[in-house]
């Protein structure tokens, strides 16, 4: 009885599976945000924010940078691997070091956050990824127009006090 | 040889570039004031122009290069003459004085023809020139025919600016024919005086009236001047009486109001943002900035690190941004910044300490 009962489960078991071969063409990795945030981009704005002034409703609360400091030469690449994992960043243009200008980096999530958090990319010192030197919030995604916003948020005791608003343009 | 005709024709062909180079563009005239404030062609007058706005320095020399109703100073664009010269009144204001027949060689018909008084004003050698300006005429042939005794240009005056003031004695009886016509006046309701005083030769003479002809007659005063008021002094209204010669005759009693004196905004000064690390910009910003206040020079003193420059702007604002994210970089246990800011009087904007946040 009990033989007979275990062999028609695996009977089943092969009827329900067994023979049923998927067809979905060859194997693909899923998109990630990495093909929509690597590459080069140059600036379209660059806007400081004094998050205390905001925070506590004073005016004038931003400021435009863009025209100063040869801000209007920034560029920025963020680099790839094959396999669309991130590797170096690199800022060129003779701008100030807001951040430092050259490291590596990676997302804090490789797909769009489906809750409130907000997606970062992570600036490190060394290619392990071990030594943080920064982090940018992405406070828009690239869409298809080839626009990107990150922000670089200065932070004392647990409050932002300023943040750099960074308007991008992908160069194709 | 080779040399010397290689040279000639580098002159030559490089010279009218220079000659045609470009002037600077200095700015616009703010204002433009004339006085008297109504005039005929055929009268002097003085514009007065006001470049507070303009990059041109206190006190340097300028000149008028007009080109309509005519061309006076024609061809001399790289060497102005001299009668072409304003005169500088200080507080960055200019004035030029004229009679518009004689200076531009024509009737008081072409010239009411013409397009108008169109003009920049420059440096004698033409390297900077101001924004095109025009002085605006007015017309105030209508009173003729208007049969009003009293009109007043503005309708209402201030203290310390011009107004002109047509009669029409053909409107009051005992008027007809008389010597000369004087103006009995005070201010804020004979608070501040001055009479006619027939016996008194000088005063008869401050206070008679230009004769237009037929009955018409014109007083052109500046209040502040021609009362004496002291600084601050507020007019309120100009009380007067116009009188033939030794009170042969005198007009109705008249009353003209002053306008309101808006003071203008106070200046406002300020850094951007409130709170700065190390790492951010500093910016400098001062608005509604008194006349002639144009540069800001800053000292930021950062441990044995000193940072100075200077920034420019105009009355309505001076702003600039200290780059401390590049030479404040990489120094070690940096806590506050001394910064000390000045304008282009010298005087001391702001003298203080700056807090240095320290980033998580």
């Amino acid at each position: 009885m009990k033989c007979k009962s275990i062999f028609f489960l695996a009977i089943m078991s092969l009827l329900a599976f067994g023979c049923n071969e998927i067809d979905d063409g060859s194997y693909a990795e899923p998109i990630t945000l990495y093909e929509k945030v690597n590459g080069d981009w140059s600036l379209m704005n660059l806007k400081m924010v004094d998050e205390f002034a905001k925070t506590n409703k004073i005016k004038p609360d931003e400021q435009n940078l863009s025209t100063l400091f040869n801000y209007a030469d920034f560029k920025i690449n963020f680099s790839v691997n094959e396999k669309m994992n991130p590797t170096s960043y690199e800022v060129t243009g003779n701008v100030p070091p807001l951040f430092p200008p050259k490291g590596f980096w990676k997302l804090s999530s490789a797909f769009q956050p489906t809750d409130s958090s907000p997606l970062k990319i992570y600036l490190y010192n060394d290619e392990a990824k071990t030594k943080s030197i920064g982090e940018f919030r992405v406070t828009s995604v690239p869409n298809s127009n080839g626009e990107m916003e990150i922000q670089l948020v200065r932070i004392s005791g647990g409050a932002a006090f300023i943040s750099y608003v960074f308007k991008l343009n992908t160069i194709k | 040889m080779k040399k010397i005709i290689f040279t000639l024709l580098m002159i030559f062909l490089l010279a009218p570039n220079f000659m045609q180079a470009q002037p600077i563009e200095a700015g616009d005239i703010s204002s433009i004031k004339s006085y008297p404030v109504i005039y005929a062609y055929n009268e002097q007058v003085t514009w007065t122009f006001d470049l507070s706005a303009t990059t041109f320095s206190p006190g340097e020399d300028l000149y008028i290069w007009i080109w309509s109703p005519s061309e006076p100073d024609a061809g001399n664009w790289t060497n102005s003459s001299d009668f072409a010269k304003l005169k500088y009144e200080g507080d960055m204001r200019w004035s030029f004085t004229l009679t518009p027949t004689l200076y531009f060689s024509k009737t008081p018909a072409e010239i009411a023809a013409s397009a108008g008084f169109w003009f920049r004003l420059k440096d004698k050698t033409g390297t900077k020139q101001s924004g095109v300006g025009n002085v605006a005429y007015t017309d105030f042939s209508a009173f003729y025919t208007a049969n009003q005794m009293i009109k007043s240009y503005p309708e209402k005056p201030l203290v310390d600016q011009g107004v002109s003031i047509l009669f029409n004695s053909n409107l009051v009886p005992g008027f007809v024919g008389v010597p000369s016509v004087h103006f009995h006046s005070g201010i804020n309701n004979w608070n501040v005086l001055q009479e006619y005083q027939a016996w008194l030769p000088d005063i008869s003479a401050k206070t008679q009236l230009k004769d237009l002809g037929n009955g018409f007659y014109k007083m052109d005063l500046i209040p502040s001047q021609y009362y004496g008021t002291p600084a601050g002094y507020v007019m309120e209204n100009i009380v007067f009486l116009m009188v033939a010669k030794d009170w042969a005759a005198t007009s109705p009693d008249q009353i003209i109001y002053a306008g309101e004196f808006v003071p203008p905004p106070p200046p406002e000064f300020s850094y951007f943002p409130l709170q700065i690390s190390q790492k951010d910009f500093l910016g400098l910003i001062r608005k509604n900035n008194e006349r002639g206040i144009n540069k800001l020079t800053y000292t930021v003193t950062a441990g044995t690190k000193v940072i100075t420059g200077v920034f420019s702007g105009n009355t309505a604002e001076i702003k600039g941004f200290i780059n401390l994210v590049s030479e404040l970089n990489g120094i070690p246990n940096l806590k506050e910044i001394h910064v000390v800011v000045k304008d282009n009087t010298n005087r001391t904007i702001s003298d203080t300490v700056i807090t240095l946040k320290v980033l998580d």
